[in-house]
């Protein structure tokens, strides 16, 4: 059975353009346009792995992710971030976040700098899955 | 430096006297021997000190001093007094005369009074130059900032445009990938997907180009006597045809017979389209599901100002914090679907006419946008 993919990002053009991406693929594209949304839908479909934004109304991609890494039924998911913000400003948001809750919450399996190449994203998700 | 000196004295032994000594001293002497010619004179001669008797027939001393310090509030003006002259002496005063000697004249005293007012006129002049300096300076220092203001704003706006134009280049991106597909896998739906994807981003950058071209172009604003209804009728009839495609109403009510006003026809349908495009997205943004969507686009005359245009709107509205920033550039509510840019420069070319732009908005009722342009242009 195809593996299922959660994408959650609120642009439409990302979401069709990774689910078309997944879909090629061999995999089961699931879509959520926030944070709330994403982690409802993780919790609900429990899928293979996690591409997650970060800039999105409502609830932000950062809160989502630790949410995600401090739920024990959904931290062992692995997550690919894709976002607009650059690598250096999010590891830095992650590390200052951890120092000030006390938390070490573990980095993501791959971040990616919007805008995304196919085969970049491709590969980060092969690898993730395996 | 020379002065020149103009006596003035009815007495030609006093006027005689007078002038050698002084231009022994070393003053250049002009003179003249009532009121009249010597206000004659010192019209053409531009004296920097005038000597003059208190009483004369015609015109006296008091009358030639009040003259002489309409016309040039700078000529120190001494004047020369009688036993008993006293009353005159103090109204000169009171007139702005730099001192007063007492006849007969003792040389030693008009050279004391002569001195101070040299002083008087050097420190003047010194005061002068500096505040002159101290003018272009300010000047200088005030046109360095405006170009420091200005460049801090084109790298803020590239800052934004990078982002705007890697935010097409991914949607460009991804389009290109699901068309592709389509193309390979021969699947309708990929097919349209890409397509509309493509066709969106296509329409995006057109936009930003476009807003971009009229925020740099430093188009000279046209100034004219029109009809201010004309700019509206345009916009209304350009955008019927979106309203109608979009399900939204938009109502024209303009007052009739309103006076011509000094505006940028141009400008002023650049700033109304803005608005009146806004007004259809707030009315169709499907994110808060309004109901009917009703746009009105008004003009009137109210009391102080040319003309005033309203935009209002029962679309999405906006909060307090919105509010605050929508005149930003590269603010927008749009998500990627704005530049950033058509308030920022609605803004600008309203304050081009010397008017103001306000907005009043809330959240889930609707938004109303007034423009007042002023009687006569404030336009620098």
């Amino acid at each position: 059975m195809a593996k299922k993919v959660l994408v959650v990002d609120d642009e439409l053009d990302v979401r069709t353009f990774i689910s078309t991406l997944l879909e090629t693929n061999g995999y089961r594209p699931i879509v959520a346009m926030d944070g709330k949304e994403g982690l409802e839908a993780a919790r609900q479909e429990k899928p293979s792995l996690i591409i997650l934004d970060i800039m999105m109304p409502k609830e932000s991609g950062i809160n989502m992710y630790r949410a995600l890494m401090t739920d024990p039924e959904l931290k062992e998911i692995p997550v690919i971030m894709l976002s607009a913000l650059s690598k250096k400003t999010f590891f830095h948001s992650q590390k200052i976040l951890d120092e000030y809750k006390g938390e070490k919450i573990p980095e993501p399996a791959a971040y990616i700098e919007k805008p995304p190449e196919p085969d970049e994203l491709l590969d980060a998700i092969q690898n993730s899955l395996q | 430096m020379e002065h020149k000196i103009l006596l003035v004295d009815d007495e030609e032994g006093i006027r005689k006297v007078l002038g050698i000594s002084l231009s022994d001293s070393g003053y250049q002497v002009l003179s003249a021997e009532n009121g009249e010619e010597a206000f004659r004179i010192f019209i053409k001669a531009k004296p920097s000190i005038v000597l003059t008797d208190i009483k004369m027939p015609g015109m006296d001393g008091v009358e030639l001093l009040r003259k002489i310090k309409k016309e040039s509030p700078d000529t120190e003006v001494i004047m020369i007094t009688g036993h008993g002259d006293m009353d005159l002496a103090i109204q000169s005063l009171k007139s702005d005369a730099a001192d007063f000697i007492t006849k007969p004249i003792n040389d030693e005293a008009l050279e004391v009074a002569l001195k101070r007012v040299k002083e008087k006129i050097a420190l003047k002049r010194q005061l002068k130059e500096y505040t002159e300096d101290l003018e272009r300076l300010v000047e200088e220092k005030t046109a360095r900032l405006i170009e420091a203001e200005r460049l801090a704003a084109v790298g803020q706006t590239v800052a934004g445009l990078a982002h705007a134009i890697k935010n097409i280049t991914g949607g460009l991106t991804g389009g290109a990938f699901v068309l592709e597909k389509g193309i390979e896998l021969n699947n309708e739906k990929y097919l349209h997907q890409g397509w509309e994807m493509v066709r969106n981003n296509l329409k995006k950058i057109k936009e930003l180009a476009l807003d971009l071209l009229a925020y740099s172009k430093e188009r000279a604003p046209d100034y004219r006597l029109c009809d201010p209804n004309e700019p509206a009728r345009e916009v209304a009839s350009l955008m019927r045809l979106r309203c109608e495609k979009e399900g939204v109403s938009l109502d024209l009510r303009l007052e009739e017979g309103l006076p011509h006003v000094w505006l940028d026809p141009e400008g002023i349908h650049r700033c109304l389209l803005n608005l009146v495009a806004n007004a259809i997205d707030a009315c169709t943004d499907l994110s808060c599901t309004p109901g009917e969507g009703k746009i009105c686009l008004r003009s009137r005359r109210p009391e102080g100002w040319a003309v005033e245009y309203q935009v209002e709107d029962n679309g999405c509205g906006m909060d307090e914090d919105t509010l605050q920033k929508v005149f930003q550039e590269f603010f927008s509510t749009k998500g990627s679907q704005g530049t950033g840019l058509g308030l920022m420069i609605t803004k600008k070319i309203i304050e081009g006419h010397g008017g103001v732009i306000e907005v009043q908005s809330r959240k889930a009722k609707g938004t109303r946008f007034v423009i007042r342009l002023p009687e006569k242009n404030g336009a620098s």
